[in-house]
């Protein structure tokens, strides 16, 4: 119970010995309050992402197809046991595995190079950034169309210019190795800026007097670079790659756009994989574990990666 | 002190919350489970009606679904000129998807039991998967008393409409139908006149002698162009009709036999034409060429000779799209258009789509998707839609004038007919066809060689049509 309220005339008074919300029923509590602002997002998140969550983790112990129709027969670990020892699997998560690698480490070396040498100059850094943004803001199927066109073996651009130059056709999309380093080279272009942008902002972070402390000493460029600029910036930088490689790991719309998979299927990946299980026989159950399966994956590598990052913060 | 109580109180709402929301996902994964059990007792297709119903005469949408080419936008403007005539209050809508898109856009909706077309055209071999999960009418007794079936070629009808399949070549007349034929197909072979002469090679020895001269005395010009990607059935078609020409067979029906059958000496054979003979002969980078691909090579002078779908060469006489001249008659006077040459089969393979009624439409528009069906395979409507531009499928427009000289491509449709051969139309068809394509793709990419793929493709397939009672990892 609040205390009686005092007979005042000043207002002010009033206002702060009034009780916060003296005619308000138990159900406009403040826990009521919030559990009612709340309710429709989770709700919508209930229905939209754990309820498909779990329905594909019981699917995924089904041999459920979606156009067959018919009771779902339970088999066990059955999807999960033929996924992890089908040569086809392991086929494509050798090639993400290439794939993650070379895209994430080429972009994070790309993005903090460039946001090194932005947060360096003192005039247009703002104008810089935005240009070197555009490529993220691109829709990857836009993206991947018109790679696609500059990277025709016969009417590209890129073929154009290495003919200028006097170098021969290269069958960029065609062959096995270029295909898959085309995938790397057009995600890289697209998804650069990213880590640019978290490296920027982890550069501009790193506070002045550290530089003014190196600079009274003496301390070369290099040695600067490598004692405080780094140190002080990779904790982000590891997030940023953390991001990159969990989306690198999904990689779908520019395979499917670029190479469709090829040539042959050496440029499938998972993801590109469990879209053919799931929608080319239909074989939902399958595709359920074959997803439940990369979740798990992320959740057990990004697990491991924040305690390394743990770890580095606490040291 | 007044925090504590209200963490205090707190307590209760969230343990409510959180038992309100496991409650909800029990309920909500029960009633979806029910679905799936409910699902079971539909797994054959629904029988149309003998006769048509009576059609409403509110306004009505007619939608169909196919893939983005040309004869799409033609059946939109032919029914919408000639059905409104009969039905003034029915409009036509074709709705369209990327080739590649095409099986997925309506298998989707099939799988979610609601569509948004009433008239599916399928590609025959698509027939297999709607009839076994129950996607399509059954439309048997509909056709024994609307259509007159002794006014096609029986395998025509077969091909487009009746499963299990016409094997044999020959319709099966026990068999159900599920669909009609809207557009016949098959390959034709482009050939530049100015460049190899005015008589089309005869053999596919002789072709590949020709392509390679001809290559050789116009530096600048490749040989062949042909199909090759992984997608859709490009690659898939393209060794087919090789296989088929060399006397090879996909399999065997009866047995259900792929591995030892597409493999053989025939099969081998064929393969190696294609990878070392036809695949040198092609521009470089046209590992990933489709049916557009193939057109602006020819469109664009680069190829001495080419294979593609009839349906999808008229654009090849518009002399916007061209370089090989500023009018129809220039570009005929380079162009020429012929039937397959021959080796030791004379098959050319079957394309084309048929119509076919989506079992989720509403009940209105099934009625007025049969009326339709109804009104397009009438002789004068069959011979309307030829010189429309369409290939239809009755013997009597296919023999028409109207049709004959709608095109020069034309008149390879009309001859092709009697070698025509279908591949499988078996419910595994996407996974087939994937198999097939991703490596007859990597044979003429360098990334398998043509022995390895061959057998890769015979050892999949098998495995697939072998996994029918598998339990767990169907799909892989």
């Amino acid at each position: 119970m609040s205390d009686p309220v005092p007979l005042t005339t000043d207002p002010g008074q009033v206002a702060s010995a009034t009780p916060p919300a003296p005619g308000r029923s138990r159900r406009l509590s403040d826990r009521g309050l919030a559990v009612a602002f709340i309710s429709p997002a989770l709700l919508l998140l209930l229905a939209m992402s754990v309820f498909p969550l779990l329905w594909a983790l019981y699917l995924s112990f089904t041999d459920y197809s979606a156009t067959r129709g018919g009771p779902a027969r339970f088999v066990g670990f059955g999807n999960y046991t033929a996924i992890l020892t089908s040569a086809q699997v392991h086929q494509r998560a050798l090639t993400t595995l290439i794939y993650v690698v070379g895209a994430v480490t080429l972009q994070t070396v790309l993005g903090f190079a460039i946001a090194y040498l932005i947060s360096r100059r003192t005039h247009g850094r703002g104008v810089l950034t935005t240009l070197f943004l555009v490529p993220m803001m691109l829709s990857p199927v836009v993206v991947g169309l018109f790679w696609r066109f500059m990277l025709d073996a016969q009417f590209g651009v890129i073929n154009s210019l290495l003919g200028s130059i006097g170098l021969g056709q290269v069958e960029w999309l065609t062959r096995q190795r270029t295909a898959l380093i085309s995938l790397i080279v057009v995600d890289t272009w697209q998804w650069t800026p990213f880590i640019m942008l978290i490296a920027l902002a982890g550069l501009t972070a790193v506070p002045k007097y550290l530089y003014e402390a190196a600079s009274i000493d003496r301390a070369s460029e290099w040695f600067r670079f490598r004692t405080i600029t780094l140190p002080l910036v990779w904790p982000l930088l590891l997030i940023a790659v953390l991001f990159r490689a969990i989306e690198a790991f999904r990689l779908f719309d520019l395979v499917y756009i670029l190479t469709n998979g090829g040539p042959g299927v050496s440029t499938e990946t998972l993801s590109f994989h469990v879209y053919k299980v799931a929608f080319l026989g239909f074989n939902t159950g399958t595709a359920s574990a074959y997803g439940i399966l990369m979740v798990l994956v992320v959740i057990v590598l990004t697990q491991l990666y924040l305690r390394y990052l743990n770890k580095l913060k606490e040291g | 002190m007044r925090y504590q109580q209200r963490i205090g109180r707190m307590s209760v709402p969230g343990r409510k919350v959180r038992l309100a929301t496991a409650a909800m996902l029990v309920a909500t994964t029960m009633a979806a489970c029910g679905d799936g059990q409910d699902d079971g007792a539909q797994v054959s297709a629904p029988k149309a009606p003998a006769t048509i119903p009576e059609l409403t005469t509110d306004p009505l949408t007619l939608s169909f679904i196919w893939f983005d080419w040309p004869p799409a936008q033609a059946l939109e403007d032919f029914a919408n000129a000639e059905y409104k005539k009969e039905r003034p209050n029915a409009t036509i809508k074709v709705n369209t998807v990327p080739n590649a898109n095409w099986h997925d856009a309506m298998f989707t909706q099939f799988a979610a039991r609601k569509t948004d077309f009433d008239i599916a055209i399928l590609d025959s071999q698509h027939i297999g998967e709607a009839v076994t999960n129950g996607n399509i009418l059954d439309i048997t007794d509909f056709v024994k008393n609307n259509i007159d079936v002794t006014a096609y070629n029986p395998y025509l009808l077969a091909a487009y409409g009746q499963f299990p399949q016409a094997e044999t070549g020959q319709r099966d007349e026990n068999a159900r139908l599920y669909g009609l034929p809207l557009l016949g197909d098959t390959w034709t072979m482009i050939y530049r006149k100015d460049l190899i002469g005015d008589q089309p090679p005869q053999t596919w020895d002789e072709m590949i002698s020709v392509a390679e001269k001809c290559q050789a005395d116009n530096p600048g010009v490749s040989g062949l162009a042909f199909h090759q990607a992984n997608g859709s059935d490009a690659a898939a078609v393209t060794y087919n009709t090789v296989n088929g020409v060399y006397g090879g067979n996909l399999w065997d029906p009866k047995t259900r036999k792929i591995e030892g059958v597409l493999n053989d000496a025939a099969g081998q054979e064929a393969m190696d034409v294609l990878v070392n003979r036809m695949k040198p002969l092609t521009a470089k980078g046209s590992g990933n060429w489709f049916i557009d691909e193939v057109n602006a090579a020819v469109a664009q002078g680069k190829a001495c000779i080419a294979f593609n779908w009839i349906a999808a060469s008229g654009g090849l006489l518009d002399p916007k799209q061209s370089t090989l001249g500023t009018t129809r008659e220039q570009i005929l006077d380079k162009l020429g258009f012929a039937t397959l040459p021959s080796q030791k089969t004379n098959l050319v393979p079957l394309g084309g789509m048929g119509m076919h009624v989506s079992a989720y439409s509403a009940e209105a528009n099934q009625a007025e998707a049969l009326n339709f069906m109804k009104w397009f395979e009438r002789a004068d409507i069959q011979k309307k839609w030829a010189a429309a531009g369409g290939v239809p499928a009755r013997t009597d427009a296919l023999e028409s004038p109207e049709f004959l000289n709608a095109g020069p491509f034309n008149q390879v449709y009309a001859d092709s007919v009697p070698r025509m051969r279908d591949m499988w139309n078996v419910p595994e068809y996407a996974r087939l066809v994937d198999i097939e394509n991703t490596n007859v793709n990597a044979a003429l990419n360098g990334a398998k060689s043509p022995k390895d793929a061959l057998d890769d493709i015979a050892k999949e397939q098998q495995a697939v049509l072998d996994s029918s009672n598998r339990r767990g990892g169907g799909g892989l």
